[in-house]
């Protein structure tokens, strides 16, 4: 079986472990009844009543699914 | 060499993938619309179109032909004596996918797929935009040019007064 010849430094370790990074996504702003909404393009949108309880999922102004 | 199939394999060998196919198929047939993940409502799109197809036509020999691929022969009843109506006056298209969200546990994208059932619209064709914005710009351009020149000949002017009030004073 293979094993490592030297213990990997910590300089290294990190150096590795840094490069993983997260991403912001790109979103659309709507601003609907004066409130501001931000939504993945190209995707339904999840129609909430004025308490926040969602109600169903929208495309493009038609009901497309069940939350 | 046959072409490859668009899209991603499905399942774990080609009679596997046949089944998945066929019963999302199904499923869309009976229900209208189903939730599935958006590869499979990619490779689904046209084996669901060719099913239709076969049900427009509506003979016997192509009942045979959907029949070899669902099998089921209520599916097959409901799509080519109410669903094949519906679409009687639509050229293709028959389906409709809308991406919705990612499933949690393995971040899969999401999208309800059903069928195109309403009535064929008629597209119209968009009139040409032909108004178009006049440039605006254009008189404040000689302001700016001027204004330097301006400021500069007054510096002038000024250390020359300056120069004199000098030359004076000695």
């Amino acid at each position: 079986m293979a094993v490592p010849k030297r213990k990997m430094s910590r300089a290294s370790t990190r150096m590795r472990r840094a490069q993983w990074k997260a991403t912001p996504p790109t979103l659309v702003k709507t601003v609907e009844n004066g409130k501001t909404v931000y939504s993945l393009p190209h995707r339904a949108k999840v129609v909430e009543d004025s308490a926040g309880t969602p109600l169903y999922m929208e495309y493009k102004g038609r009901k497309v699914a069940d939350v | 060499m046959p072409t490859p199939t668009k899209g991603p394999r499905l399942g774990g060998g080609p009679a596997h993938e046949r089944h998945m196919l066929a019963n999302l198929a199904a499923a869309l047939f009976t229900h209208k619309s189903i939730k599935t993940t958006e590869m499979r409502a990619k490779r689904l799109r046209p084996v669901a179109e060719r099913l239709i197809t076969f049900a427009k036509k509506g003979d016997l020999h192509n009942r045979r032909r959907a029949l070899g691929i669902i099998g089921d022969k209520t599916v097959i009843h409901e799509l080519f004596t109410v669903i094949a109506p519906q679409v009687e006056n639509r050229d293709g298209g028959y389906t409709r996918i809308t991406k919705l969200g990612f499933r949690k546990g393995d971040n899969a994208s999401m999208v309800q797929m059903e069928l195109v059932l309403e009535p064929v619209t008629p597209k119209k064709k968009a009139p040409k935009a032909a108004a178009k914005a006049e440039p605006k710009a254009a008189a404040e351009e000689p302001a700016a040019q001027e204004a330097p020149v301006e400021e500069v000949a007054t510096e002038d002017v000024a250390v020359e007064d300056a120069a004199a009030e000098t030359a004076e004073e000695k």
